[in-house]
């Protein structure tokens, strides 16, 4: 479960960003990235954060994983809160994004045994979860080799093994089919179901309206840093004034701007 | 701990299969240096070599004057003289190799000569000539010549030779050949393992950084139970050991170096591999410790910084010059270790390698010159903690 209350994140501007983003922020001290958000990710279920690129889904997504401090607000993560016991929260996470996040000089086994250890998993129970993904994957064959060797379809297989090697409680995507081909990103769509089917929490960022009607449960809408829908996928669609998805989240992004 | 301990096993497997930080670590210090060292030398020797064979066209004027000095010339080896060059010529004759110098020896020499007065012999050359072979072969000619005539005055007049030498200045040097050798090479040792251990601590923490950023992986190791500490320490361990290990290859590959040199006397290099013993390179490296540590936190706080590994090459690049300024401040004769300069980075390591080797060391200053590298080493660690749990470092935009 991840519950998200008021949560906001304001950044320090510079002076160089403050000239580049012109004349609305030639005074402003910070920008606020992500204003006043809430909503609640159950398990077993796939929960799609949409919007536009810089709307706030990665800067969500980073405080859901610790790597950010929110400027107010709360978030939990399997009932702990992301501030006062951040170590716990990352022991409950996998983590993944559009790119593949590995080290070239690794080979696979190197690469998922790193986050194992980190996570601190015993050397048995690493060694069947690994055989167990690596069949499932079919990644045998490769395991072995220098990633920096490997085709993008076995780098993805990987990626995606190392990010559930642990068998996390809470899985977070950051839009991790962005610039994928269609088989790759098939991969994913499969370990998202997958990762539903197995009860866990999946956060999952977007701006592709096809994967949000395909795989989520419940949605959030976020524009500009603010929130403009959260419910079930259901409670969307029936409330959409435009017949398919993708006019209705353009109007309502049009709408606020 | 464990995670920390961890991050270190495996930058480390990941550094040491990078060729880049490899060739940096390995191979220019431990191949690279004494090639160069030795190579530089042998080409050296081999153009002082050239310049004594190398025959010399002198235009002689004047010889009616100073007979005796033109055939002091002819009998002079490799000289080929020219009579009747114009005068007006000499300067555009050397400038164009037509000659490579000229003797002028005025009407009033020979009178002067002749009534034991002094008379002047004008030479023209080009001092700017390879190892200044003209006018050193032409002066130890003219010198001779001198000498003759001083012996025939002296012997003319019944004198003692003495009686112009009045002094003579009999050198007793109490200092040792260590101190010497120390004092006069002591100060490359530590321009070398400084430089190196810089150059050992570059590319780890340049890819430990900013190419963490760059492959993405950073998310993947900042949403792991690691907390940053663990995360800044387990990279610092290994781009400073990396900086160690560069460091005593280097001076590894000035052992080979000396070995490789043919014409160093026996003594010598009984005095040298004496002085590169094991306590001493052992003392010296124990300097080098905080020194590569500082490197690594200075350059991993600039690599996190950096949005790319492009960008924090570009930083630290220039950051060399920094590096070499107090080195070559130490090589400078009269810079001495003192309790002042005990106390500034970088350059009292080099002044405590020179005298460690000269075996001059003041223990007073040595135990000062530790206090000063731990704390700078200290600073520069907390320092990149502190940074690297800077959102707006490692988030930069």
């Amino acid at each position: 479960m991840i519950t998200l209350t008021h949560v906001s994140k304001e950044f320090k501007l510079t002076k160089k960003s403050r000239n580049e983003m012109g004349d609305a922020f030639r005074n402003a001290k910070t920008i606020t990235a992500v204003d006043d958000v809430g909503f609640q990710c159950p398990p077993g279920s796939v929960f799609g954060l949409l919007g536009p690129n810089g709307a706030g889904k990665t800067t969500t997504l980073r405080m859901v994983a610790t790597m950010l401090k929110p400027t107010s607000g709360n978030i939990t993560v399997s009932g702990f809160d992301t501030q006062t016991h951040p170590q716990k929260v990352r022991e409950k996470i996998g983590f993944m994004t559009g790119q593949t996040a590995l080290y070239d000089r690794l080979t696979p086994n190197e690469m998922v045994q790193y986050i194992a250890d980190l996570q601190g998993m015993g050397v048995n129970e690493f060694k069947s979860r690994r055989d167990q993904l690596f069949d499932v994957l079919d990644m045998h064959d490769f395991a072995n080799r220098r990633i920096a060797r490997l085709s993008t379809g076995m780098k993805q297989k990987t990626s995606i093994a190392r990010t559930i090697i642990h068998n996390p409680d809470v899985v977070i995507f950051d839009e991790p089919t962005a610039g994928l081909d269609v088989m790759t990103s098939r991969r994913i769509i499969e370990l998202i179901r997958t990762c539903r089917e197995e009860g866990k929490t999946i956060l999952f960022s977007t701006h592709r309206m096809e994967e949000i009607k395909l795989l989520c449960d419940d949605i959030a809408i976020i524009h500009q840093g603010r929130l403009f829908f959260s419910g079930t996928l259901e409670t969307f669609e029936s409330q959409m004034t435009y017949d398919n998805f993708e006019d209705e989240f353009i109007h309502m992004t049009e709408e606020a701007s | 701990m464990n995670q920390f301990i961890t991050i270190f096993k495996k930058e480390l497997k990941d550094i040491l299969r990078d060729r880049r930080t490899i060739i940096m670590m390995i191979i220019v210090p431990m191949v690279v240096t004494p090639m160069l060292i030795v190579g530089v030398m042998k080409i050296q020797r081999a153009q002082i070599e050239k310049a004594k064979a190398k025959e010399i066209r002198v235009a002689f004027l004047g010889k009616e004057n100073a007979s005796q000095l033109y055939q002091i010339f002819e009998e002079g080896e490799k000289i080929v003289l020219i009579d009747n060059f114009p005068e007006d010529s000499i300067a555009a004759g050397i400038e164009s190799e037509e000659i490579d110098g000229a003797v002028i020896v005025r009407s009033d020499f020979h009178t002067n000569i002749e009534s034991d007065h002094q008379g002047n012999i004008e030479i023209y050359f080009k001092s700017s000539d390879a190892y200044g072979s003209a006018i050193k072969r032409m002066a130890d000619l003219i010198d001779s010549y001198n000498e003759q005539i001083v012996e025939e005055r002296v012997a003319r007049l019944g004198l003692d030779k003495d009686l112009f030498d009045a002094v003579a200045i009999v050198e007793n040097d109490v200092s040792s050949v260590q101190e010497r050798i120390g004092k006069i090479a002591g100060g490359y040792l530590p321009y070398m393992f400084i430089i190196f251990s810089f150059m050992g601590t570059m590319y780890p923490g340049i890819d430990l950084g900013a190419g963490e950023k760059e492959r993405g992986t950073l998310e993947t190791l900042l949403s792991s139970p690691a907390n940053r500490l663990q995360i800044v320490l387990g990279k610092l361990g290994v781009v400073s050991l990396s900086g160690i290990i560069t460091a005593l290859i280097a001076i590894l590959g000035i052992y080979v170096a000396i070995q490789m040199i043919e014409d160093i006397p026996a003594d010598m290099l009984a005095v040298i591999m004496d002085m590169l013993g094991f306590k001493i390179i052992v003392t010296i490296l124990t300097l080098v410790i905080p020194i590569a540590i500082f490197f690594a936190a200075t350059i991993l706080s600039i690599s996190i910084y950096a949005k790319s590994f492009k960008e924090a090459q570009s930083i630290i690049g220039p950051a060399n010059m920094i590096i070499i300024i107090p080195v070559i401040i130490g090589l400078l004769p009269g810079i001495e270790l003192d309790a002042i300069t005990a106390l500034v980075p970088i350059l009292n390591v080099s002044l405590a390698s020179k005298d460690l080797l000269a075996g001059t060391i003041n223990p007073l200053h040595l135990v000062e010159v530790y206090l000063s590298l731990f704390f700078l080493a200290g600073v520069a660690v907390w320092g990149c903690v502190r940074w690297f749990n800077r959102e707006e470092t490692l988030f930069r935009t």
